[in-house]
């Protein structure tokens, strides 16, 4: 500590038993603020305070003898100082390392949606940490169609990141080479098994869009399919499919489901981030969330799986406990 | 100043804990420590001596004075035959101080001084050696 | 909320009795406790209750295909019991009602 900090407060020492102001106990909480910038510690502190004492008057021996046990106390306050600012500096690291883990993550899912003259793209992912859990591709195909995937993996964070990387790969590396949405579950399945840990698992909806013929051919892999606007009736209908989640068994077979759109018609794809969300105490009923979707029809299929987002967000306080991902797929 | 020997005290109670201390308190000031570098030299003391009590049961604490290129410091060494520390990283790493376990507290003693060095193996013993030099 | 977890054993079976939330804070405590059961010498079956479940998560699922996997290998039977509603539905919806064997009702 220099010499300078010690004038200082034998300065404002003298200058408060003068007149005992609030003006120097101000003083005294803005010198706090600086000592902790210069890493100054508590009981170096108690040190200088006892130091400055001699320069006032006369220091009773029981005094100047308590300071020892005051500094000996404060050495474990000390320790906590110092080991708090090491762990700053480390979680500082860490969150550097995140923005760049979190950075290659965005590279991973397309930075624009394809344009089609009678199908409007709507999407909204966004994800409750810095790490999404949720993963979505949108491939498009010489041939007019449109491969669309949605998926959400076990756990966020890194883990999930790692899992994200390899089920792009695989998917664009199996692609060619597959008939079906069924033979891509059932071949990205086994891989998704052979390579993570036990207790992970990947829900993934996967699917292709006939830009000609409006039809949507897809597989389900233990994830909830979504819901299907009919325009002509006014309603909703639940998206039916079911199959094993990935990564769960090494033979998992799937079943291809099939859904014709017309015009008006409208194609929700969701992740649970979606559905599995507390409003106050209790869940979003699906009818609920029906309504909702209901209220925003007349609009763009991005405008509306904009408003549905702002909606549920303000509904549950702005807290976003899951990764949420909505894309809507409308033919026009 | 007399000429400063090394000490070393044999540790199985916390009479011991405490008697070395005395000892590293003492040799600190005569080297012309602060005083706050009296007292966080037997905090040092004090933690090394306590992982051996309570974790080995017994062994020594030895206090050195040395001098190396003119410069004047203190050395602790720690040593016991007890039951090892399975993973020094882990034990070296901040928040598990608070664990209470064996090796807790050395986090703490590592930034208090200028050197530290550990040895260690599983049922074989623990070997700590810090240095703190007068500034 | 926290986890609870009330073990019953016999020599050849052991009932875990899950309660409060299993999420990917309190299930690496859960599955601690169940796979200590699996891996126990001499025991047949496991048998997890989750009558007391207010909330489980993906992880929480996770938990029960790691276990579900454990036991395949040891050769143990792995049961769950009592799932409500929620819990249920995501068993269905990921496919792992149909690799446990599910019983219903006989709430202790």
């Amino acid at each position: 500590m220099t010499r300078g900090i010690e004038k200082k407060y034998v300065q404002l020492l003298r200058d408060y038993l003068a007149g005992q102001g609030e003006d120097q106990l101000y003083d005294a909480q803005q010198l706090g603020k600086w000592l902790l910038l210069q890493d100054i510690s508590p009981e170096e502190m108690i040190d200088l305070h006892g130091r400055a004492l001699e320069y006032l008057g006369d220091v009773p021996e029981f005094v100047r003898a308590s300071f020892s046990i005051l500094t000996e106390v404060m050495i474990e306050y000390g320790n906590e100082h110092r080991s708090v600012t090491s762990m700053r500096s480390k979680h500082k690291q860490f969150q550097s390392e995140m923005a760049v883990a979190s950075a290659m993550q965005k590279s991973l899912v397309p930075q624009e949606l394809p344009v089609y003259p009678d199908v409007e793209i709507g999407l909204v992912s966004v994800a409750a940490k810095q790490i999404s859990g949720d993963y979505y591709n949108i491939v498009t195909h010489d041939d007019g169609r449109l491969c669309l995937t949605i998926s959400d993996i076990t756990g966020k964070g890194i883990s999930a990141a790692m899992c994200m990387s390899m089920l792009k790969y695989a998917m664009e590396s199996l692609g060619d080479m597959l008939h079906g949405p069924d033979e891509m579950l059932r071949h990205l399945n086994r891989v998704v098994e052979r390579n993570i840990d036990p207790s992970m698992f990947v829900t993934m909806l996967f699917g292709c869009y006939d830009t000609q013929k409006h039809r949507f051919r897809y597989a389900v892999a233990g994830h909830e399919p979504g819901f299907v606007y009919r325009a002509k009736e006014g309603r909703f209908y639940d998206m039916e499919g079911k199959g094993m989640a990935l990564g769960i068994c090494s033979d998992s077979h799937y079943q291809e489901y099939e859904v014709h759109l017309d015009v008006g018609d409208v194609l929700i794809l969701l992740t649970d981030g979606v559905t599995e969300r507390k409003i106050g105490r209790y869940y979003l009923h699906r009818d609920e969330l029906v309504s909702y979707l209901e209220a925003e029809l007349g609009t763009s299929a991005q405008v509306m799986a904009d408003n549905l987002y702002s909606k549920l967000l303000l509904l549950s306080q702005f807290e976003l406990p899951d990764d949420y991902t909505m894309m809507i797929l409308r033919r026009t | 100043m007399a000429e400063l020997y090394p000490e070393t005290i044999k540790i199985d109670s916390v009479a011991d804990i405490v008697a070395a201390r005395q000892v590293g308190r003492n040799m600190s000031r005569q080297l012309g420590f602060g005083t706050i570098m009296q007292s966080r030299m037997a905090t040092t003391i004090s933690e090394l001596a306590r992982n051996i009590f309570l974790y080995a049961g017994e062994g020594t604490i030895t206090i050195t004075p040395i001098e190396r290129e003119g410069a004047i410091g203190l050395q602790i060494t720690a040593l016991d035959a007890g039951p090892g520390i399975a993973d020094i990283r882990k034990v070296l790493e901040d928040g598990y101080s608070t664990s209470g376990a064996l090796g807790a507290g050395l986090p703490g003693v590592r930034r208090m001084m200028d050197e530290f060095d550990i040895q260690s193996a599983l049922g074989e013993g623990t070997k700590v050696i810090v240095v703190k030099w007068r500034s | 909320m926290d986890l609870t977890m009330n073990i019953t054993r016999n020599e050849t079976e052991h009932l875990v009795s899950l309660s409060g939330d299993v999420d990917a804070f309190t299930g690496p405590k859960a599955k601690e406790a169940i796979m200590t059961s699996v891996e126990t010498p001499g025991v047949a079956v496991v048998v997890v209750d989750l009558s007391q479940v207010e909330y489980m998560d993906s992880t929480g699922i996770g938990i029960f295909i790691g276990v579900m996997k454990a036991c395949k290998q040891v050769g143990c039977d792995f049961v769950v019991q009592n799932l409500p509603s929620r819990v249920e539905r995501l068993f269905r919806i990921t496919g792992l009602y149909d690799l446990v064997s599910i019983r219903k009702g006989e709430s202790e």
